[in-house]
């Protein structure tokens, strides 16, 4: 009974942080709605038995990439004005795809028979051992993956402007100004 | 009783209020931030089923963790992006981005 009313009470959260994402005129606004759905979320895994998850939702969504966002928002905010807005076609066509993917899967979901077994909850032992024994290497790959991306969008976002201004970007290859120095010690 | 239904419900909810989310705005940071939204749902339903489908061995949660950094790296390479081509020159609306068009 707790259960189902912290259920819906997170549920509820999520949604709405969802919606006021969606519709908020003011894009700081609808990154507050994220990280309320980000808890909210974080709350569900805990409800869900992993509290490893919960954690790391918190740590890394709710910490991490809401900052990163914020960061972001102040650095290089929208400057789209209220005239540029899509157009209500559009609108209409984003709602009707979205009710139709909606309905689509919860069809599949009312259909299908799913063959559940007694819920079991994943202390943070039981998740690393496997992700230590049999995913080991997509863990190091995940690593090494994340720390060229991070370099990468170091190096984009640096203020000697890889993308060129728009006069010379035609002339000058990418690459011979994005990476100066480094070039001959990866050849 | 709350059932794996009521969390892939959810998810698809939250999925769909993304992808809505996404298409309909034109500011090239909100698209980034209703991706992540995206990305959660689809967390909140390998978790689900995770614990209700298989739970004797915790793949989904690992799947979790897996696109966790996805997520990190993407964004990190997004705002990036976003960043670079605002100080180039000042264009956030993501239909008038043609600089890699060719």
């Amino acid at each position: 009974m707790t259960q189902a009313i912290l259920f819906y009470l997170y549920a509820a959260i999520a949604l709405a942080g969802a919606i006021v994402l969606v519709r908020a005129r003011n894009l700081l606004h609808g990154a507050l709605g994220l990280f309320a759905t980000i808890i909210a979320i974080g709350g569900l895994f805990l409800l869900l038995g992993s509290e490893f998850l919960a954690a790391m939702q918190l740590f890394v969504y709710g910490g991490a990439i809401t900052v990163l966002i914020m960061f972001a928002l102040m650095l290089a905010g929208p400057r789209v004005n209220s005239e540029d807005q899509p157009s209500r076609a559009v609108y209409w066509l984003a709602g009707i795809v979205s009710a139709a993917f909606f309905v689509a899967v919860a069809l599949v979901l009312w259909r299908t028979e799913w063959h559940l077994s007694a819920p079991v909850v994943h202390d943070t032992a039981s998740i690393a051992e496997i992700l230590f024994s049999r995913y080991v290497l997509p863990f190091e790959i995940a690593g090494l993956s994340l720390t060229i991306a991070l370099i990468g969008s170091i190096v984009i976002a640096r203020e000697d402007d890889v993308l060129g201004d728009g006069t010379d970007g035609s002339d000058a290859p990418v690459g011979s100004t994005a990476l100066p120095e480094d070039e001959g010690g990866l050849a | 009783m709350i059932g794996l239904n009521h969390y892939l419900l959810l998810g698809a909810a939250l999925f769909v209020v993304g992808l809505y989310g996404a298409l309909t705005s034109k500011s090239a940071l909100r698209v980034v931030i209703c991706v992540e939204l995206i990305l959660n749902a689809v967390n909140l339903n390998l978790a689900a089923f995770s614990s209700y489908v298989a739970p004797k061995q915790a793949v989904g949660m690992n799947f979790v963790i897996f696109l966790m950094v996805v997520a990190a790296a993407e964004i990190g390479l997004a705002l990036a992006i976003i960043i670079s081509l605002n100080r180039s020159n000042d264009i956030d609306a993501i239909d008038t981005i043609r600089r890699l068009r060719g």
